[in-house]
């Protein structure tokens, strides 16, 4: 794919979705990694702010909105860098997702349908905490729900400070023990959801 | 840049050139219309000064139409062709509104698909109702900007979905408008309210209009409005405040509650009470249900306070909820704004306090910000270049797939930023299957009977293979307009189906040509044919849903409940046998009332074995 401008010629910015000689929005490019959509180097550690404006900044430029009234061509062309964007944004904020996603990218499916986890200690953790928030939940016990939820919360964030460790080199060479990390991770996640559900649900009645 | 406008004058925008737009804010109980003039947001009057509209239509004998305030003067004396509040009626079926008709005092014609009013002008859905508000909203818009508007954004509740959205397009374009956008009423105050006072960071904005309930959480930032997460109710307003003392007052005054125009007159002096209380300590409210035998009760603010409570408490789930989506606590906000008339009563601002912890910010007329923000839009959309201005917004309600067992697949979750795609792959059922048929819904609930139904298409053609073998990716894209399209292809084929989708209670351009034209009754045998042939087409389907879920889960309910369900079951198989409809919707609806333990413990356990992941496999292992 050339990396000039097909209005104009001029050469173009990383990433290539607008022509800042000419204000040409490009054609497309799925074949970008996400990473490359939006402009930054594929790493785990990247900051949730940098990576928000940096979408919000092309966002700016990009947005279906801005060419409301331009050629069905780049129309389209902007719907769906626009589209990219949000997805981008979506997926790399989330520690959970931007490990799966750059997991995948050297082919490690870590939470794909057909995983066998054969981890017992993940399995024990995940019955003991699934039994001590349905406890909480029929005794009604709200500060028992706070603790649990700061307690998963801490169990979370040490669960992405080691992928840190784990995915500072890529690609990962400890792939498995990444994705055992992810697994664990993901457990949490929902676990998460749920005690704030639980939560909301009780403060609503 | 701006070197460049001031060497060359030709380039910058000249007024005249302009292209006019305006922005609307069609409500439940007033309606206006703004325009950016002279690069400022402005509300237009009309000839007396008047900017608020009230959403009053009135059908009057001589073929006439009035519109505004002379309607509501005579909505008291001739409630039947006195239409108001229509806006809690968009994009509903009958049977969606039965609960809400009970107070209302119109003669609703009973029948599927659109809603629709007996008036003495002939039938009118609440599309054509709209459509004669816009018309007037229009014509003052020509008669100030001096030319017709190229086009328009019209505000919606941020929770309204996807028919009630197209209800209220089908409604500008018979009043003749072309529709840029359809923008979320807390969207609009952000922006009207962000762009006035140059705030910056997170804001909740608090809509409680005449017929709905809005909060919006928004983060904003040098000129970009980025909705982080969006809840509501669709059906709960300052209406509901105005219903509560008329509820009282028939209470009080032990009169008869049934006759409309009564009814009518009840719940305007209840209104006047409303917007009296927010001044003063008490109110006398004088009532002559007949004529010579009037009395006097008196409303003090307390009681008026507690009269109002549920309707305020209801607001607050939706406020947690909008808030976990966002993924913020309270003390993330800076700053909380109120939108619609109804946030000017005291005790709302106490309990909005409370729940925020923090004085919510009162400083904009609550009235107008909707239309100035959505004027502002409007002015960005039609292509008057605004570098300041973007606008990103989020999907209200979850876009989902039917499968089997009539559950429903999520595919984009509520408030995912839009524009958003996403692509799922589904395999086949059985052996030699070659088409699949796809179900698009809408809503939140786990059940396709709970969600609206937005579109039905089948892709046919798929190779015969055993099951299970078939690749058939489904993408759905949602464009910054909200529009939705889903296509359907299978991976080795390639065999492609594509639907714009457009909901069930919309109307196409031939139904739009003929309302244009005509407005006759059905006859009443037809009418009462529709009826019973949809009641059993609902009776069955309640009974085949059940007949599912009893087959995976019967276990799930002991045996009292068993036997009541039992019960209820068999007298609906029993009147599906004979034609009564009532009666085959009456037991339709016992069912679904005994059936709701089984509805909720087989999503409780759907939870839980997701939660769980795939401990239980592996333990077998």
């Amino acid at each position: 794919m050339p990396n000039s401008c097909i209005q104009c010629g001029a050469e173009l910015n990383f990433p290539p979705a607008f022509c800042h000689a000419c204000g040409t929005v490009q054609p497309f490019r799925p074949e970008l990694s996400l990473f490359e959509v939006v402009g930054l180097p594929a790493s785990f550690a990247l900051d949730p702010q940098t990576l928000r404006q940096r979408v919000l900044d092309l966002q700016k430029m990009l947005h279906p909105d801005r060419f409301a009234h331009a050629d069905g061509t780049a129309r389209r062309y902007s719907l769906e860098w626009s589209t990219r964007l949000n997805e981008a944004l979506a997926i790399l904020r989330d520690p959970l997702k931007r490990a799966d996603y750059l997991l995948q990218a050297q082919g490690v499916d870590a939470l794909g349908e057909n995983v066998k986890v054969a981890d017992p200690a993940l399995l024990m953790s995940q019955m003991m905490y699934r039994e001590r928030l349905e406890d909480l939940v029929a005794a009604k016990d709200q500060q028992g729900l706070e603790d649990l939820r700061t307690e998963v919360d801490a169990a979370a964030n040490a669960a992405v400070e080691k992928l840190g460790i784990l995915l500072k080199t890529l690609p990962c060479s400890q792939s498995d023990a990444a994705a055992a990390l992810l697994r664990e991770l993901q457990f949490l996640d929902k676990l998460q959801d749920e005690i704030d559900r639980s939560e909301e649900s009780s403060q609503n009645l | 840049m701006a070197l460049m406008q001031i060497a060359e004058p030709g380039m910058t925008a000249d007024p005249h050139q302009r292209r006019l737009a305006i922005g609307i804010d069609l409500g439940t109980t007033h309606s206006l219309v703004a325009s950016v003039l002279s690069a400022v947001p402005t509300v237009m009057g009309d000839h007396d000064g008047k900017y608020l509209l009230p959403s009053v239509v009135r059908y009057l004998e001589n073929d006439e139409i009035s519109v505004g305030y002379p309607a509501l003067a005579a909505a008291g004396q001739d409630p039947h062709n006195t239409i108001a509040s229509v806006k809690r009626f968009m994009g509903r079926g009958h049977g969606d509104v039965q609960k809400l008709a009970g107070h209302l005092p119109y003669d609703l014609v009973p029948g599927e698909g659109m809603l629709r009013l007996r008036t003495r002008a002939g039938e009118k859905s609440p599309v054509e109702v709209s459509a004669e508000i816009l018309r007037v909203l229009k014509a003052l818009a020509v008669e100030t900007l001096g030319g017709e508007p190229e086009g328009a954004v019209i505000t919606v509740p941020a929770y309204f979905d996807e028919a009630q959205r197209q209800a209220t397009k089908d409604a500008a374009r018979l009043a003749g408008l072309k529709v840029l956008r359809l923008l979320a009423e807390p969207t609009a105050a952000a922006v009207a309210y962000g762009l006035d006072k140059k705030s910056e960071g997170l804001f909740a904005i608090y809509d409680l209009g005449g017929g709905t309930f809005d909060i919006s959480i928004l983060r904003l930032q040098a000129g970009v409005f980025e909705v982080l997460a969006t809840a509501g109710d669709t059906a709960l307003g300052g209406d509901d405040m105005d219903h509560a003392i008329a509820e009282w007052l028939i209470a009080e005054s032990d009169t008869r509650q049934e006759d409309p125009v009564w009814r009518r007159q009840l719940l305007q002096q209840a209104r006047q009470a409303k917007e009296a209380l927010t001044a003063q300590e008490q109110v006398q409210i004088k009532l002559e249900p007949e004529a010579g035998n009037s009395r006097e009760l008196t409303l003090s603010r307390k009681q008026f306070e507690e009269l109002i409570q549920p309707v305020l408490q209801r607001t607050l789930p939706a406020c947690r909820r909008a808030l976990r989506d966002a993924g913020l606590k309270v003390s993330d906000l800076d700053g909380v704004v109120l939108v619609g008339g109804a946030t000017r009563v005291p005790a709302l601002r106490r309990v909005v306090a409370e729940f925020f912890q923090q004085p919510p910010l009162t400083d904009i007329d609550p009235d107008q910000v909707v239309a100035l923000g959505a004027a502002i839009q409007a002015d960005a959309l039609v292509g008057n270049q605004r570098e300041d201005l973007l606008l990103m917004d989020v999907l209200p309600l979850s876009l989902g797939l039917e499968t089997m067992g009539g559950l429903v697949e999520k595919i984009i979750p509520r408030n995912t930023p839009i524009p958003a795609a996403k692509a799922q792959e589904f395999t086949t059922f059985k052996d030699g299957q070659t088409a699949m048929s796809i179900h698009v819904l809408q809503g939140e609930r786990d059940l396709v009977q709970d969600c609206r139904s937005l579109a039905r298409f089948s892709l046919r053609g798929i190779p015969p293979l055993v099951a299970g073998a078939a690749r058939i990716r489904v993408t759905f894209q949602v464009d910054a307009d909200g529009l939705l399209t889903v296509t359907a292809e299978e991976g080795s084929t390639g065999v492609r189906s594509e639907v714009i989708v457009k909901p069930s209670f919309g109307l196409d351009d031939a139904e739009i040509a003929r309302m244009l034209q005509e407005s006759f009754a059905h006859g009443a045998e037809d009418v009462a044919q529709r009826r019973l042939s949809e009641a059993r087409v609902e009776g069955e389907r309640v009974l085949e849903a059940l007949q599912g879920a009893l087959q995976s889960d019967a276990a799930l309910l002991d045996s009292t409940e068993q036997a009541r369900l039992d019960a209820a079951r068999q007298d609906l198989e029993q009147f599906l046998a004979g034609s009564d409809a009532d009666a085959i919707q009456k037991a339709a609806e016992a069912v679904e009332a005994a059936a709701e333990p089984l509805v909720q413990r087989r999503m409780d356990s759907a939870l839980q074995r997701a939660i769980a992941g795939r401990s239980i496999d592996d333990l077998g292992d």
